[in-house]
């Protein structure tokens, strides 16, 4: 066993929402035996890895809407030389789509330059100066493929590898598997901004523990209001007030539980403490007035505004304090119409921050074991299509994305699309290949990592196969 | 490893006893069903070696001079030598499976085969027959035929019941389990101080399974298993038009219309033969289901998800099954197949999901009714016919003629600025009205009108709702491997699974009617499946578990009932009783078993975790909506009835209680602000509380309430920091311990100890010990204290929220009560069901 395992083991019941006051043994044990239990509280998550682990943790940038591929990553001549003529047949035929349904399909040339970027040379396109500075420290995806093409399923299957409701996200999964790190925070937290085109909608299934239990749940941390739901005390209700009931609520439920010797009290008066921490820790974490000047600058953030800059500090100040999975989305990048302008506006929000977020990282030494994965649900057609100006519309049989950080090989390209970026061709990688390879640098198989739910061993991937691909990993 | 534990496996209560024949389906079926049957089970596209070990034929065919499995003979069961065989490549499951098979339970199936292997049919489809009371010692004990199962199995593991539980604890049980409300101290102490506890108890229960709020209870949980929400749950996430279903099924239940018409109602209110208006609204059941309004989705690609859908949720919900498993492939564990799945999907071939407009709130989804309230519709009925017998048809014609006339100038008169044009129109409204004069006499004029206006205020009271209208069916096709794109697979007719027979039938193809015939038939159809899985359903509401623990799966991988007789006796029972949903429940709450104390000792905890022997019964926390109902009750504030109706009524619209304003920010299409209701509504029971699909409410999202996107037959039970976070600051939860504080004040009397009795009795139904009086004093007096040396802090603190507080109290003395009150609201006994 590995000394990171050990650490594991010992921290295996810190998870957010599951922390017993009374002792790790303790609390796994109530669980066990002394609930009435239902089938979905009846787990012994077990805080050790399979292998070694290359990260102890996620940060997923979702880029909420689906970015184009042919304006990031994606560059094909051939795109730009049939540019306004007719889309081939043999790629569309009998082919899912979307918007364009019984509209004529034409080709759209890229709008924009790419230029090959570090000693790697990666192809990035002028869109992202700021990622192109990082060409060397993350692995390009050319070849993804997803099997929904509206954004509400494809969401659902990106998080949770199925398009049917009520099932785990992987932030909820990979606290299930490996706990957290830290006791005042939640283990899974989610993180939103908005910025471009008409921002589609997001659930927050998204999120969701699905059939775990409800503790793995993400929490979501909002700029505006409470940072989580009613972590502030009642208005005209002081801090030793708040302390005082707290305790007067413990101690009259232990005094019960002399009587009753119900172990599930034993839980709620830790969960109480718990909340009570959080009522402090939270607005600390999501105050970052106090981070220096140079920092703030770097991320281009403002504090409390809400955007994707500031997100991302969070997401380092999380990251720092031993949050697991930190889920971050930008919704902005359904780029049906306009999409030269509004990738304008959205690379402006993202770009220079998804930047800060690695720099800093590197510089604290947190990329090291930190996952960053950057991407949409899906990409864009190769099509034109034309709400204001030209603009494409969803596409799933081949998209980009990218990985750095914790066990990923840098400055790499994976895979690739046809001459045209329809179709993934080459090494091509599926949602659920994404999920293996993320579990795998977490110290998890995949394929022995399950649930019980309605009479069947439930996985991340699922039944169909998935591979962790060996070629990302450093 | 593996992150779990096995549920199925390893508990000692479960384990075969050295003594008895081993039982297929209690020890072996779970065995095989979990490590063999995916590749030697019921998917033949999967099979393995062509061998399958789910029925004793395939297990025992001649293999070629060999057999799987030689009854009586281990060491010649090819089977048994590959469990145990040493050869990596030999081995079985094999390794890369990932199963494995434990010593014990290699020594079980080993036991299974010497015993002579015999197989039963899957336990939830053998038809539940009635079994003969088994004998008890402890012959006092029983109070109905549920007590001599529960009894037996006891006594043979020389186990106790649980002595009864103390009079204070039971009537809070059947308070919350019967109607999600607390009792009320006087209710409390009539109860306890009955000469003849006996006949107080036998009067309670019918005093709650008459309450109105019988039906509200019990309707939160049909709700979960039927996912009725507000919303449509994928993308916009807009409202739809659906409130009348709670309604309906609210009514059912108070009414106690038998189960097997509830079903029939729901599944084809559309197709029975002079069906009402509540047929129709029920018939909604099948528009409950998830729908998408997002641009560019493929009608034909959501045709199928709505199709696999309701299978889903059909199946669950009435049949224990998941068969929507076999939505891609043939089912792994259970006999249902690949067009299984399909036949069952063309029943609901006829209902259309078309017609819907684009992003409006609320979307309509057609088709809709109309709803009216049945005071309503009757007082609508009324005035049809008062209008009737004051004019004449003619005169009511020309009548119409004149008003339409007459509201057109009158707009006119409104927009137009010619004051001399304005003038002509008034003068020709004159005329008209002269006109009318000389028509119909002026008092009888005048009814009309009022009779017109009281019609239109009414129509304006009535709901939209959706309901199901049989359309030509839609072409059903087997998707082979679930692919909509796929158009290869067989056209199919509406069929039961296949391995169940055939269903009756009058016309050319069966329809949804006869399909809830067949679910609620025992003779000619699986009307004892469907009596078992609500009865084990009705078991776990009153006992906190199921007699299988598996709610929501009957099938090879699902638990099977620990006392499989009685959950047969209570099933046949049901039946006998022509679904008799109340009898069935009086049956339970009757019993002794229902009595018990839940307070439990470790050794009995560390025997029976899951609580199958029923030596006790359970507490967990109240249900979501019961706990904003508890804590509303308590305060005073809860509203019972609908507000804006005499008489008294239940059901109504979905009520919007405080929320975090921002909360739904991620929803667009179109964005939208929650708006809480800034009237009596803000205090309406959970159960109204508005379902917002994609973003549930957080306290009830924090308390384990499912967002109804799928069948919930059994909510989880957490107990976080985020349930506690809800319960000290939620807005709702502060202004009920408020108000609580208040009537503490106003009704309590004048000293603390007084107050603070009063207080337990209304939130505990029981007076505080000394040591809690003093702990509760010290808080009080030093929260008054504080608030003393800042006055506007108190202030603040009541100014919380809609309610009125009595200005004749000191907002120094109402904030410092409230410390009190937040506590009491806080307790896990004031929030638990024991």
């Amino acid at each position: 066993m590995t000394p990171w395992q050990n650490h594991h083991n010992a921290l295996q019941r810190r998870t957010f929402l599951g922390r017993s006051g009374l002792g790790l043994g303790s609390a796994a044990l109530s669980s066990l035996l002394g609930r009435d239990l239902t089938a979905a509280s009846g787990e012994i998550p077990k805080g050790v890895t399979h292998f070694a682990p290359k990260a102890k943790r996620v940060i997923f940038l979702c880029m909420s809407g689906g970015p184009s591929h042919l304006e990031t990553f994606d560059y094909k001549p051939q795109l730009d030389a049939l540019d306004g003529k007719a889309m081939p047949e043999s790629f569309t035929k009998g082919q899912p789509i979307a918007q364009l349904q019984g509209k004529e399909l034409k080709v759209l040339g890229h709008l924009s330059k790419f230029r090959k970027h570090g000693q790697s040379g990666q192809l990035i396109s002028d869109f992202l100066p700021w990622t192109a500075k990082m060409a060397d420290d993350i692995a390009v995806v050319r070849s993804m493929v997803t099997e929904q093409i509206n954004h509400d399923p494809a969401h659902t299957f990106m998080n949770t590898g199925t398009a049917i409701s009520g099932r785990p996200s992987m932030g909820a999964w990979t606290t299930y598997g490996l706990g957290s790190e830290t006791e005042d925070l939640p283990g899974f937290v989610v993180l939103t901004s908005v910025g471009g085109r008409n921002p589609q909608p997001i659930a927050s299934r998204q999120w969701s523990a699905g059939f775990l239990p409800s503790k793995y749940q993400g929490v979501e941390f909002n700029s505006t209001g409470d940072p989580v739901h009613y972590v502030r005390n009642p208005k005209g209700v002081s801090d030793i007030q708040q302390s005082s009931l707290v305790n007067a609520i413990n101690q009259l439920d232990q005094k019960r539980n002399q009587l009753v010797h119900d172990p599930e009290i034993d839980t709620r008066i830790a969960a109480y403490e718990m909340a009570y921490r959080m009522q402090t820790s939270v607005p600390e974490l999501v105050d970052i007035s106090h981070e220096p000047q140079h920092v703030l600058d770097l991320y281009g953030a403002t504090p409390g505004d809400g955007s994707y800059a500031s997100n991302c500090l969070l997401a380092r100040r999380l990251a720092e304090r031993g949050t697991r999975f930190i889920h971050l989305y930008h919704r902005g990048w359904d780029h049906h119409g306009d999409l030269a302008r509004y990738m304008d506006i959205c690379c402006g929000l993202t770009d220079r921050p998804t930047w800060a977020l690695l720099t800093d990282l590197k510089q604290r030494g947190l990329l090291d074991d930190t996952l960053v994965i950057w991407g949409g649900e899906f990409g864009r057609t190769p099509m034109f299509q034309g709400k204001g100006g030209p603009g494409r519309d969803h596409h799933i049989k081949g998209f980009s994305m990218w990985m750095a950080g914790g066990g990923i090989k840098s400055g790499i390209s994976h895979g690739a699309t046809d001459e045209l970026g329809y179709n993934a061709v080459d090494n091509v990688v599926h949602v659920r290949d994404l999920h293996a390879t993320m579990l795998h640098l977490l110290g998890i198989d995949h394929m022995r990592f399950s649930y019980p739910f309605q009479g069947l061993d439930m996985r991340l991937t699922g039944v169909e196969p998935a591979r962790v691909v060996t070629e990302l990993l450093a | 490893m593996k992150f779990c534990i096995p549920i199925l496996l390893g508990l000692p209560l479960m384990a075969a006893s050295e003594d008895e024949k081993l039982d297929f389906n209690q020890h072996v079926r779970p065995i095989l069903s979990d490590k063999c049957f995916f590749c030697h089970g019921p998917d033949a596209h999967e099979r393995k070696a062509d061998l399958r070990l789910d029925t004793e034929k395939g297990a025992l065919a001649d293999l070629g001079g060999y057999a799987a499995i030689v009854p009586g003979k281990p060491e010649e069961s090819e089977f048994y030598t590959r469990i145990i065989n040493e050869d990596a490549d030999a081995l079985m499951p094999p390794e890369d499976s990932h199963k494995h098979l434990k010593p014990k339970e290699i020594a079980l199936l080993k036991r299974w085969i010497e015993e002579g292997a015999t197989y039963e049919e899957p336990w939830a489809y053998v038809p539940p027959k009635k079994n003969p009371l088994p004998e008890v010692q402890n012959t006092d004990w029983p109070a109905n035929f549920i007590d001599h199962f529960v009894l037996a199995k006891l006594e043979r593991k020389k186990l106790q019941p649980a002595p009864d539980t103390d009079p204070v604890t039971l009537i809070r049980r059947l308070h919350f389990d019967l109607t999600g409300l607390p009792p009320t101290p006087e209710r409390v102490e009539k109860f306890v101080q009955a000469e003849d506890p006996e006949s107080a108890w036998a009067e309670l229960v019918d005093e709650l399974l008459n309450s109105p709020h019988f039906g509200e209870r019990l309707a939160i949980y049909w709700l979960d298993l039927v996912r009725f929400a507000d919303t449509v749950g994928y993308h916009g996430d807009q409202d739809h038009n659906i409130s009348p279903y709670r309604d309906y099924v609210i009514r059912a239940f108070n009414q106690n219309v038998p189960f097997d018409q509830f079903t029939r109602e729901q599944l084809a209110g559309d197709l029975i033969d002079n069906g009402g208006k509540w047929q129709k609204v029920a018939s909604g059941y099948n528009r409950l289901l998830q729908t998408s309004h997002e641009g560019g989705i493929q009608a034909k690609e959501y045709n199928a998800i709505y199709a696999a859908d309701r299978v889903r949720n059909l199946s669950a919900v009435w049949m224990g099954a998941t068969v929507g498993c076999a939505q891609c492939h043939d089912h792994k564990y259970d006999p249902y197949t690949l067009k299984d799945h399909y036949t069952l999907a063309a029943f609901f071939a006829d209902v259309h999901d078309t017609g819907y407009n684009g992003n409006t709130l609320p979307t309509n989804r057609p088709p809709e009714m109309l709803f009216h309230s049945d005071v309503n519709e009757a007082r609508l009925d009324e005035i049809k016919v008062e209008l009737g017998s004051l004019l004449k048809p003619d005169q009511i014609k020309q009548l119409r003629k004149f008003d339409a006339g007459k509201a057109t100038l009158t707009a006119k008169l409104k927009v137009g600025k010619d004051q001399k044009a304005k003038n002509e129109v008034a003068k020709k409204i004159e005329e008209i009205e002269k006109q009318i004069a000389g028509l119909i006499p002026t008092d009888t004029r005048k009814k009309w009108d009022d009779l017109e206006l009281e019609r239109q205020m009414i129509q304006k009271e009535g709901r939209f709702t959706m309901i199901t209208e049989a359309k030509p069916p839609r072409e059903m096709r087997v998707l082979p491997r679930g692919n909509w794109q796929d158009d290869s697979g067989e056209v199919v007719k509406p069929a039961i699974p296949e391995f169940m027979g055939t269903i009756s039938h009058e016309g050319d193809i069966p329809t949804r009617l006869d399909l809830a015939n067949w679910l609620t038939n025992a003779e000619d159809g699986v009307g004892g499946l469907t009596a078992r899985v609500f009865a084990n359903r009705f078991w776990y509401l009153y006992f906190g578990t199921g007699i299988s623990r598996s709610l929501e799966d009957f099938g090879g991988q699902g638990v099977p009932p620990a006392n499989a007789r009685l959950l047969d006796n209570l099933a046949i029972s049901f039946i006998e009783s022509d679904w008799d949903v109340k009898k069935l429940i009086r049956l339970i709450v009757t019993s002794r078993a229902y009595r018990q104390s839940s307070v439990s000792t470790e050794e009995l905890l560390a025997l029976d975790p899951y609580n199958q022997l029923t030596a006790r019964q359970s507490r967990y926390r109240l249900p979501a909506e019961i706990l904003r109902d508890n804590a509303l009750a308590v305060s005073g504030l809860l509203v019972l009835y609908r507000p804006d109706m005499e008489p008294a009524r239940l059901g109504g619209d979905s009520v919007k209680p405080y929320q975090p304003v921002d909360y739904y920010k991620h929803l667009n299409f179109p964005t939208r602000t929650y708006k809480q209701h800034n009237d009596a509504r803000q205090w309406r029971r959970g159960v109204y509380v508005h379902w917002q699909r994609m973003f549930l409410h957080p306290m009830m999202k924090a308390t384990d309430a499912p967002s109804r996107e799928e069948c919930t037959a059994q909510r989880p039970r957490s107990n976080t920091p985020n349930a506690a976070l809800v319960l000290l600051n939620d807005p709702t939860f502060v202004e009920a311990a408020r108000a609580f504080a208040a009537r503490v004040i106003q009704e309590g009397g004048e000293t603390f100890d007084d107050r603070l009795d009063f207080a337990y009795r209304l939130c505990l139904s029981r007076s505080p010990d000394e040591e809690e009086s003093q702990l509760l004093r010290n808080l009080f007096t030093q929260t008054q204290a504080e608030y003393n040396s800042n006055v506007e802090a108190a202030r603040e603190f009541v100014s919380l929220g809609q309610s009125q507080y009595p200005g004749s109290t000191s907002p120094v003395e109402l904030a410092s009560w409230s410390a009190v009150t937040r506590t009491l609201l806080n307790l896990s006994e004031t929030i638990t069901r024991n």
